[in-house]
């Protein structure tokens, strides 16, 4: 089991309100799976993404990630988790504007310490399984919306984490580019890595072999990614 | 992650965001140099003024004590001074004739007349009637003529030899020697003339005029005290001979033994310490507005960094979620601060020591600056930058990374 989730909770003080994000939230994610979490907004399906990317802690509950419990880790522990283990895809690319493709790649092996001859050739690797090694040095903004999520997507494979994390990673894309994307990721579904979709939009959970649906901080429905999604 | 891959990659992103900010961080460093500039040029100017001042007592001589009957510098009541007795010539003998570590004892006496020459008239001249010894005790060279003789002295022979300036004022055209110029209205006959000295504490030392001291004793027929001048072979032996000194005069004296020292022995020490008491305040102020403007540089970076900070929340959230640790980015921010100010430490040093120069040429005052200034400079800019760059750089690493990533 690559992730474990028991029991979770997530409680927010809002000004002198208190917001139960996620009220007992279990689930236990095998190494290879492509899983879709989807709801509304509002149903903790965020929160329930920040747990499991180790950008949020849990109030309560034990989450297991590879083995290993991160639901008690201190910062800089949880950095170091998130560097090794999670690879993050998120809706607005999250590149950095003055950085060239590669660079924006390298990232996070510059975090991991490695060096520069062994990081470059990393980030080349990752940046040919997305079909963009004729755009290495361009800068972002030279770069069509299609192709900069490639970028996110190769900065997330970099690190060969054991997991990748994408929060609505279509939700800013045009229906083909999205179309695209969502090709890419059949296609790392298939060389085994682990993925973890999430969305507010059915089609899209529909494409996943697994979906789970969370409304009000809870888990509602777990199963097939096409009954969950259109039911 | 090590700390030199931290310092490594810090580094590459604070160059890259300066360079992408260049506007901003020209006015930056502007700020801080311009600090650092008023800073060394104050600096500077202290250094030389104190540089000057120290050779202005060299010439008084670093190994010389100067024995009267008043201290330099006085405390105390000046009647208890007034009403000591007289240091007489028989105190020179014995201080002649008993000092071991004295090289050459010259006694004096003066007083400010009038000297005059073919209708040029100097007032308030210092006109010190002494010995041949006095040369060597106050440094004076002789460039034209010579020196006062013992023959002079024992002829009672009314000679004169002229400081520099008056030579200058009274022969503005012609050479002094075997000139007679009057001094309080009595002729003497010029036979030398003293190379320039220079001001030891705004008091010109080649406005002078040295007559023999039995001819000085005679046109003041009245008791008046001598100052005895005694070169020390060597400075560290200063204290051993002002040891020895003080029991050669209580015995010429007769000092009863209950009775403190009614003499004083000076030395060019005492006159450093009266300009620090004098000039330490002056410099304290002056230190302090330096260092005002280098706040006000500080503040500009730690302003321009919050605004830097706030402008790549979303930067750091993503930097955060590839895993950078807190410390990581604190030192990201820090060096870019750190690199900011010591570049702006550099340009104001070299501004700064420009300063110092342009005030040397236009006013008397001397500027010296010192390699360890300039380190100083430099390295006080960039630790201005540390300073005003850690609360910036802290802020940044304690953003919440899912606030950061949502940051707009």
């Amino acid at each position: 089991m690559l992730i474990q989730l028991s029991d979770i909770h997530r409680t927010y003080q809002v000004g002198t309100e208190e917001v139960h994000a996620l009220q007992g939230v279990s689930i236990g994610i095998e190494k290879g799976e492509w899983v879709a979490i989807i709801g509304q907004s509002g149903s903790g399906k965020s929160t329930l993404m920040n747990v499991i990317g180790c950008l949020d802690t849990p109030t309560s509950g034990r989450y297991l990630l590879n083995g290993k419990d991160v639901s008690s880790m201190v910062d800089d522990e949880l950095a170091d988790i998130r560097n090794r283990e999670i690879g993050f895809i998120f809706q607005n690319f999250q590149l950095l504007p003055r950085e060239t493709a590669l660079s924006n790649v390298e990232l996070p092996l510059v975090y991991r310490g490695v060096g520069a001859k062994e990081r470059r050739a990393k980030a080349i690797e990752a940046l040919k399984a997305v079909r963009l090694e004729d755009r290495m040095s361009h800068k972002p903004n030279e770069l069509s919306g299609g192709q900069r999520q490639r970028v996110a997507i190769a900065r997330a494979l970099a690190g060969e984490p054991s997991l990748l994390l994408a929060d609505e990673p279509t939700g800013n894309l045009d229906s083909a580019t999205g179309e695209e994307i969502v090709k890419l990721f059949e296609q790392l579904h298939s060389q085994g890595h682990t993925l973890v979709l999430v969305t507010h939009e059915p089609k899209l959970a529909a494409r996943c072999p697994r979906a789970v649906r969370l409304s009000d901080g809870h888990v509602v429905a777990d199963g097939p990614g096409p009954q969950v999604a259109l039911a | 992650m090590s700390f030199r891959v931290d310092l490594v990659e810090g580094s590459r992103i604070a160059l890259r965001s300066l360079s992408a900010h260049r506007l901003r961080t020209v006015l930056t460093t502007v700020g801080v140099g311009i600090g650092v500039a008023t800073l060394l040029a104050i600096l500077g100017i202290i250094q030389g003024l104190n540089t000057s001042f120290e050779k202005q007592l060299e010439s008084i001589g670093p190994a010389s004590l100067y024995i009267s009957k008043r201290p330099w510098v006085q405390i105390g009541n000046w009647w208890e001074y007034r009403n000591r007795k007289n240091i007489t010539m028989e105190q020179v003998e014995a201080v002649r004739a008993q000092s071991t570590f004295a090289e050459v004892v010259a006694p004096w006496m003066s007083n400010e007349e009038d000297v005059s020459f073919n209708g040029i008239d100097l007032t308030a001249i210092d006109v010190t009637g002494t010995t041949p010894e006095y040369a060597q005790v106050a440094g004076y060279d002789v460039t034209e003529g010579r020196f006062l003789t013992g023959t002079d002295d024992d002829n009672l022979s009314s000679v004169a030899v002229i400081g520099a300036d008056v030579a200058g004022t009274l022969f503005p055209h012609s050479s002094p020697l075997g000139a007679r110029i009057r001094v309080n209205a009595r002729p003497f006959t010029v036979v030398g003339v003293l190379g320039a000295k220079g001001k030891v504490l705004d008091e010109n030392q080649d406005l002078t005029v040295l007559i023999p001291l039995k001819t000085y004793r005679a046109l003041h027929n009245g008791q008046k005290s001598h100052t005895i001048g005694v070169k020390v072979k060597s400075p560290e032996l200063l204290d051993a001979a002002e040891d020895e000194l003080v029991g050669i005069l209580r015995r010429a004296r007769a000092t009863p033994p209950s009775k403190p020292d009614d003499f004083a022995i000076n030395r060019a020490e005492q006159l450093a310490g009266m300009y620090n008491q004098l000039t330490g305040a002056l410099y304290g102020v002056a230190v302090a507005i330096g260092f005002i403007t280098l706040l006000v540089g500080g503040i500009g970076i730690m302003n321009i960094m919050l605004v830097s900070v706030r402008e790549r929340t979303r930067e750091i959230g993503v930097r955060r979620a590839l895993g950078a640790r807190k410390r990581t980015i604190v030192l990201q921010f820090i060096l870019e601060a750190v690199v900011v100010s010591a570049v702006g430490g550099l340009l104001g040093t070299i501004v700064g020591l420009l300063g110092a120069k342009v005030v040397s040429w236009v006013t008397p005052l001397a500027a010296t600056v010192k390699a360890s200034t300039v380190l100083f400079g430099v390295g006080f800019a960039a630790a201005v930058g540390l300073i005003f760059g850690i609360w910036p750089a802290a802020r940044a690493a304690n953003l919440d990374p899912v606030e950061a990533l949502r940051h707009e």
